[in-house]
């Protein structure tokens, strides 16, 4: 009986052990073991950071391999601020202290990157995983250490900075580890030089993949050469190029390489239809998500006489923030700015003599090769005349849970075939060339170090020459009044329409064979406008003697320019009302052509007044205003019913290249009777007239049906700021911002301005910046949110560069000191 | 009930000083040492364990959590079911509770075995 009552507890007690030592399921989601996980000595009840003060826990440390002693003081936002005797010393801390508040994002981005979230996740993210693989992302980082090696100095602060970051995670017991670790039921692991390469092509990844070759190829099929071209202007007579004509390309004659024509994606196909499926990269309307703003003005347009630079990266907005405020300090800098965890330097920022910021040129530099195999294995492909074998790349994708799957990458000359796996995809055949595959100049890595630590237009020229991609638009001010910009990259000279559509990689002729020399990259300096600019328009004016491939609807670069154009005795506010304005330029296009087509005799009441107000509104895209929830409604009605055809094509899943908005608004003005008015399929011939009579009809509809859609901007739009893993408890989804993509200010639903920062050079900086997020990357801090309200708000914060460890005490929240061994 | 109050105690010292450097289920073996220490019967027994667990657990949560001014258990309340930050530090305790009740069930019955005394009153 005895033996029998303790077999019963026994068996009870190791029950419930195991019950709370396995994963469970509440509906659809996931928990974590309860027991590691409740356990308020070492669970998730260890990351409620106290609400005051400042976690003083573990804070002096001894660094090994540190020269001398680093002093870091935490300033009221926990910028940290960090004060070495030299470089090294200050990016092995900066690894450091940015480990001890972002660990979990650095580990998941570059898990992300790597194709390695299954092996945390399991089999849910085994496709993303393969992707990452099969497009070389991998390849592509272990080639930017292939190129950074060349410069030893390079990989001294790389490894420096490595270091740090496992120091931090070494002295790490399971009771520290960020939350998401817990929740998630894994460790951190080991930092590597590898990963830090990683966010780098993360960040190319985001910004430098855009192409639509498959949609412009599909479309072409479609529509036929004549019909493309009249769809698919490629200069939009309207924009500002971000570098004008001032004769500085009169003497550059360039020969651009002669290519075939498209390659044939039908070829071998037993029905067209299959063809144009294109399975998991549907680009809508817009694939040019991304975008940013960036500008400098010279003294001669400002009260104080020095120049001022204000940008404004947009990103997809995530908590924690992709961006991470610092100052590093040395004998030899002083810079202040954001970087991105596990990325030592200042990626934007300033110091005493100068200021630098970043948008993104949107020069494609991803290709797409349609392989012609010589054997029935694809092992071996043509290229002219000669036959040439595939490498293999083996990627073993690790799955939790599971055992690992193996996938054979075949590269050919162009690059990975990344589609071969899925017998449907239109891209099966087809080898990616991307520049981020390509090995970094070997100061690769030093660019953002050298500007972090320059003092004048000369170093940021050298600084920024080595930059390769993501392709930036680099724009500069300096304390003794030079203002410049630069488009800096690799990019390939491209033939006539080379990489617009799928190209035929059975010849060599068609292949990048050169790229444009650094010499010739547009940029300017101190032009007689007394301003630069830029927001991802293109690079250059029509002259410039390269091919430019790549569209962006250009209304945010025209309204800066307008106001930029206009603007005399400008101060840090005027910085202000410019990065938070939600003027749109698209609207004031688009609205009075379609309130001349629109014939209010065939309006109701409510429809007159709907017009009505949409007549009386100015454009802007403010959160309380109800005018641009109409506007936004009638315009997406009005570009979808004319181009109802494309739209048919899409929803049948093909990939389609759609119009720009420009286009669209130019047709509505000067070509009403176009054959795309038309509807396919009835009887009487529509214009642009009906079609906008029609959209506006089935906007009144709508919030007919639907009065509580019938708001605000701000609630429309529904905007939220999501949490990584998209946990929504972790997330922001409070927030009502007014602004638009085309706006200045171009908040979008979980995209937009994802630093903002105004900088005023002169005798001293005055610099002011905010960002939607927060330093800590624990949601339980203080500091994890704590920066969104002031940036949905429209306000900044004053930056605090230090110029001593002692000074500024009143902002001072804490210090941690590091001692070599 | 002086035994009771001991298994209490000590499973709120002792798990104290574990709980820092060991696993989460070490809260059961430390409510088997328990009640190898101190026999009681066995409702007595499961009651003074859950008490001691629940304290433990409870108490730690309690102290980071007001430190934290709720704001870290307001979200992971919304992890799990929409539960309010009470309510997720009771679970807590229920949890810390019933490992340690277990452990002494465990342990009582073990001594009851091998070592087969009586508790005393």
């Amino acid at each position: 009986m005895r033996i029998l009552k303790l077999a019963l507890a026994l068996a009870a007690t190791f029950l419930l052990l195991w019950q709370l030592s396995i994963p469970h399921k509440a509906g659809d989601k996931n928990l974590p073991p309860l027991g590691s996980f409740f356990n308020p000595f070492t669970g998730f009840w260890q990351n409620a950071d106290p609400a005051e003060g400042f976690r003083g826990k573990g804070l002096d440390a001894v660094l090994p391999g540190l020269k001398g002693k680093v002093e870091v003081v935490y300033d009221d936002l926990l910028v940290p601020h960090v004060f070495a005797t030299n470089l090294e010393d200050a990016v092995r801390v900066q690894g450091y202290v940015t480990a001890s508040q972002r660990l979990w994002q650095m580990d998941i981005t570059t898990r992300k990157a790597a194709g390695r979230l299954s092996e945390v996740l399991g089999p849910r993210t085994l496709n993303t995983d393969r992707l990452a693989r099969r497009r070389g992302m991998v390849f592509a980082a272990e080639n930017n250490l292939l190129g950074w090696q060349k410069l030893p100095e390079s990989m001294r602060l790389l490894e420096a900075y490595t270091d740090g970051i496992n120091a931090y995670i070494d002295q790490l017991s399971p009771a520290d580890y960020p939350i998401e670790f817990k929740l998630l039921d894994y460790a951190p692991e080991h930092w590597s030089v590898l990963k830090s390469s990683l966010v780098i092509e993360s960040m190319a990844e985001t910004l430098a993949s855009t192409e639509t070759d498959l949609a412009a190829t599909n479309t072409l099929t479609q529509y036929g050469q004549p019909a493309f071209d009249s769809l698919y202007p490629e200069w939009n007579p309207k924009q500002t190029p971000i570098i004008p004509d001032t004769g500085q390309w009169k003497n550059l004659h360039v020969t651009l390489p002669q290519v075939s024509p498209p390659a044939d994606l039908l070829s071998g196909v037993e029905t067209p239809d299959d063809n144009l499926f294109s399975d998991n990269e549907l680009n809508g309307p817009d694939p040019y998500l991304r975008g940013s703003n960036n500008w400098a003005v010279s003294g001669e347009r400002t009260k104080s006489g020095h120049p001022i630079l204000a940008n404004d990266p947009h990103l997809m907005l995530s908590l924690p923030s992709i961006w991470f405020q610092v100052q590093i300090h040395t004998p030899d800098q002083s810079c202040y700015g954001v970087s991105l965890p596990g990325v030592p330097g200042i990626i934007i920022g300033f110091n005493d003599d100068i200021a630098w910021g970043v948008t993104n040129v949107s020069h494609d530099v991803s290709d797409w090769y349609k392989i012609k195999w010589a054997d029935a294995g694809h092992n071996t492909y043509d290229l002219d005349s000669e036959v040439r074998p595939v490498t293999t790349r083996i990627e073993e994708i690790g799955i939790k849970g599971r055992p690992s799957l193996f996938d054979t990458v075949r590269y050919t000359v162009f690059g990975p075939v990344v589609y071969d796996y899925d017998p449907k995809s239109p891209l099966r055949d087809c080898a990616l060339r991307w520049i981020s595959h390509d090995m970094p100049p070997p100061d690769g890595m030093m660019i953002f170090m050298l500007l972090n630590s320059g003092h004048n237009y000369a170093d940021y020229k050298t600084a920024i020459g080595g930059f390769d991609c993501p392709a930036q638009n680099f724009v500069f001010a300096s304390r003794s009044g030079d203002i410049a910009i630069q488009a800096q990259g690799r990019y390939p000279v491209r033939g006539h329409e080379q990489g617009r559509f799928v190209q035929d990689g059975s010849h060599w002729q068609n292949a990048w064979q050169d790229y444009i020399p650094q010499d010739q990259v547009p940029s300017m300096k101190n032009p007689s406008q007394d301003f630069v600019f830029s927001a991802n328009q293109p690079s250059a004016a029509q002259t410039y003697p390269y091919y430019y491939l790549g569209g962006f609807d250009n209304y945010r670069g025209r309204r800066i320019h307008e106001r930029l154009s206009a603007l005399h005795d400008a101060t840090i506010d005027s910085m202000k009302t410019m990065q938070l304005d939600n003027f749109n330029r698209r609207s004031a296009d688009a609205l009075p052509v379609m309130l001349k087509l629109l014939d209010r005799s065939r309006l109701d009441a409510e429809g007159r007044q709907l017009a009505d107000e949409i007549a009386g509104w100015n454009y802007r895209y403010d959160a309380d205003l109800l005018a641009p929830t109409l506007f936004e409604t009638w315009w997406d009605s009005c570009y979808a019913k004319t181009w109802d055809e494309m739209y048919a094509l899409f929803k049948t899943d093909r990939a389609v290249l759609f119009p720009e908005a420009w286009h669209t608004i130019e047709l509505l003005e000067k070509d009403t009777s176009n054959r795309f008015f038309d509807h396919p399929g009835t009887p009487v011939h529509e214009t642009a007239r009906d079609i906008v009579l029609e959209s506006f009809l089935s906007m009144e509809a709508y919030y007919h049906q639907n009065p509580d859609k019938k708001t605000s901007w701000g609630k429309a739009k529904g905007f939220a700021i999501k949490h990584l893993a998209q946990i929504d408890a972790f997330s922001r989804l409070d927030l009502i911002v007014g602004g638009h993509q085309n706006s200045p200010n171009a908040i979008k639903k979980n995209h937009g301005p994802s630093w903002r920062m105004i900088v005023e050079l002169g005798d001293q900086v005055h610099a002011l910046g905010v960002y939607p997020g927060g330093q800590s990357g624990n949601p339980g801090s203080r500091f994890y949110d704590n920066l969104v309200d002031t940036w949905a708000k429209g306000e900044y914060y004053d930056l605090l560069v230090m110029h001593s460890a002692e000074e500024s005490p009143e902002r001072i929240l804490g210090k941690q000191t590091f001692s070599p061994k | 009930m002086k035994n009771a109050f001991f298994t209490l105690l000590f499973i709120f010292l002792f798990g104290n000083l574990c709980q820092i450097g060991l696993p989460w289920w070490t809260l059961a073996p430390i409510g088997a040492i328990a009640a190898f220490l101190f026999p009681l019967r066995t409702g007595a027994g499961l009651l003074a364990g859950f008490c001691g667990g629940f304290l433990l657990w409870f108490v730690a949560a309690v102290l980071l959590d007001r430190s934290n001014q709720g704001a870290l258990s307001g979200k992971v309340g919304q992890l799990f079911l929409g539960m309010h930050g009470w309510q997720l530090l009771m679970l807590t305790g229920v949890l810390g509770g019933l490992v340690a009740a277990l452990g002494v069930l465990s342990g009582k019955f073990t001594r009851d075995v091998f070592v087969g005394s009586k508790p005393k009153h």
